[in-house]
């Protein structure tokens, strides 16, 4: 297939971003922002379902992203990954919070049919040709699933629950769909 | 742990990277990436995968968003370390000539200070002169600072114009891949479509799907195959088509449709195939079955 990631920051890029964020420049911050903010606002948009709360998120994001950079382990994984896992965190925790005041957890889930109806794109943008693709390699229940797992922080059991389906099939279609979706940028 | 491929099955992997797990069950997943290779390549693909599929999602933010967030977050991280930068502290300079040009700046100027006191005695005239001096300092501090804070932010702007021009061109590239990638998957199609190699099997609805039609390309001299769907019965969940080569007689496994393939958006290279007669389809839960559910058979044709 393709040998190029679909946004990823090349390798030395990376690096480099990193060792300025260790030196504590603040000027690395905004190089940040222009890198990633729009695959981290994406994935917070897609959870919280609300553009003023997902700024607030991103916001929340960067300032914890500063504040615990050195928590961060190249060795570990991918800066893409650690971001995105403080974004979805708290997005999460936002939603969970706000559920706890509104009540119900369907309710989340009709809320994000109309939310991805509502971000339908309206001009040619290459990050929906990624989509596209993707919609194309899932087949719809595994898409469901991956989306329950990732944009509603379901766990495998809920999404079981949810779904009326028994826990193997939830694990075995999530790696599957994995697996689809490693084989695209290799 | 004795079986590798198990606890690489058990889905442990995808509750980490998901962060369903407590700390300690983190800690455990950590460990066994650190003693297996296995387990460590399989949890980066997995965090990869999530990654590809987060990107896939990016939404550009709504206008505005870069100046209110970056301002806000600059002022947050820089708040606590405010008295410690030089810029800081220059600002501070910066206000108390704003507020009080004459006597406090004497004092912060390095000569000033000592030769204040060793002068307490010289006549009072002389103040008022070095206090003009003090002035037209403080003027000329005043001016240099904002000139500086000018060039400042002239040099921050094109900067991040700098940026914004790295991330366009960036994003040219990624659409120019992408479009690439379609143009070699359709000059592919083509070639298939145009080779006289390639036979055409025509294979047509069965029994439970009269209305069901699609093609197999077959070329017996490479043993590629290709499937062209024309039409076939919406899928119930968890279903997927499989494609079959008969053999003799016997069934050979071609690979699954994917859903795009199954309604027909294009051709799909399925599994090489050395010899066959007749080619079929059939209805198998997601992911394919080792033999055919002969009962679900949907279309079927001879060579």
């Amino acid at each position: 297939m393709s040998d190029t990631p679909l946004i990823s920051l090349p390798p030395a890029a990376e690096a480099e971003l990193v060792r300025r964020l260790q030196a504590r420049d603040e000027s690395a911050m905004t190089l940040f922002y222009d890198r990633y903010s729009a695959a981290l606002y994406g994935v917070i948009f897609r959870i919280v379902k609300a553009e003023d709360e997902a700024e607030d998120v991103l916001q929340e994001a960067l300032v914890k992203i500063w504040h615990a950079f050195a928590s961060y382990d190249p060795g570990k994984g991918r800066l893409f990954t650690w971001v995105l896992n403080i974004c979805r965190n708290l997005s999460i925790d936002k939603i969970r919070s706000r559920q706890h005041r509104v009540g119900s957890r369907t309710q989340g889930l009709d809320d994000s049919l109309t939310a991805q109806r509502q971000a339908a794109p309206t001009a040619f943008r290459p990050e929906h040709i990624g989509l596209q693709e993707i919609t194309q390699k899932l087949v719809p229940e595994q898409r469901q699933i991956i989306d329950l797992l990732y944009f509603e922080g379901f766990t495998q059991s809920e999404v079981a629950e949810e779904l009326n389906i028994p826990l193997g099939t939830v694990k075995t279609r999530a790696r599957t769909a994995i697996k689809v979706l490693s084989k695209l940028i290799r | 742990m004795e079986n590798i491929q198990d606890y690489i099955e058990s889905g442990i992997l995808e509750q980490y990277a998901l962060g369903e797990l407590s700390p300690a069950e983190q800690a455990a997943v950590e460990g066994m990436a650190a003693r297996h290779p296995e387990v460590r390549e399989e949890l980066q693909q997995v965090q990869l995968a999530f990654g590809v599929y987060a990107e896939a999602h990016a939404l550009t933010p709504p206008a505005g968003m870069r100046e209110r967030v970056l301002h806000n977050v600059m002022a947050q991280i820089a708040a606590p370390a405010a008295n410690s930068t030089p810029n800081a502290s220059l600002r501070a300079d910066v206000d108390a000539v704003a507020q009080n040009p004459t006597a406090p700046v004497i004092s912060t100027q390095p000569v000033g200070y000592g030769e204040a006191v060793n002068r307490t005695l010289t006549p009072a005239a002389e103040a008022p002169a070095r206090s003009l001096w003090a002035m037209a300092a403080s003027v000329a501090l005043l001016l240099s600072l904002g000139a500086n804070f000018l060039l400042y932010s002239r040099w921050k702007d094109a900067s991040s114009d700098l940026v914004a021009l790295q991330n366009e061109k960036a994003r040219f590239a990624t659409t120019t891949t992408v479009l690439n990638r379609q143009v070699g998957d359709l000059r592919q199609e083509n070639q298939v479509l145009r080779n006289d190699e390639f036979r055409a099997v025509a294979l047509a609805g069965t029994k439970t799907a009269p209305t069901a039609h699609a093609r197999v390309l077959f070329n017996p001299a490479t043993h590629k195959v290709y499937v062209d769907v024309k039409s076939l019965p919406a899928l119930p969940a968890g279903k997927q088509y499989q494609l079959w080569a008969l053999d003799k007689g016997k069934p050979i496994d071609a690979g699954v449709l994917t859903a795009a393939t199954a309604t027909g958006e294009g051709l799909q290279a399925m599994k090489d195939i050395a010899s066959a007669q007749t080619f079929a389809m059939t209805v198998e839960p997601a992911g394919g079955s080792v033999n055919p559910t002969l009962s679900t058979m949907t279309v079927v044709g001879n060579i």
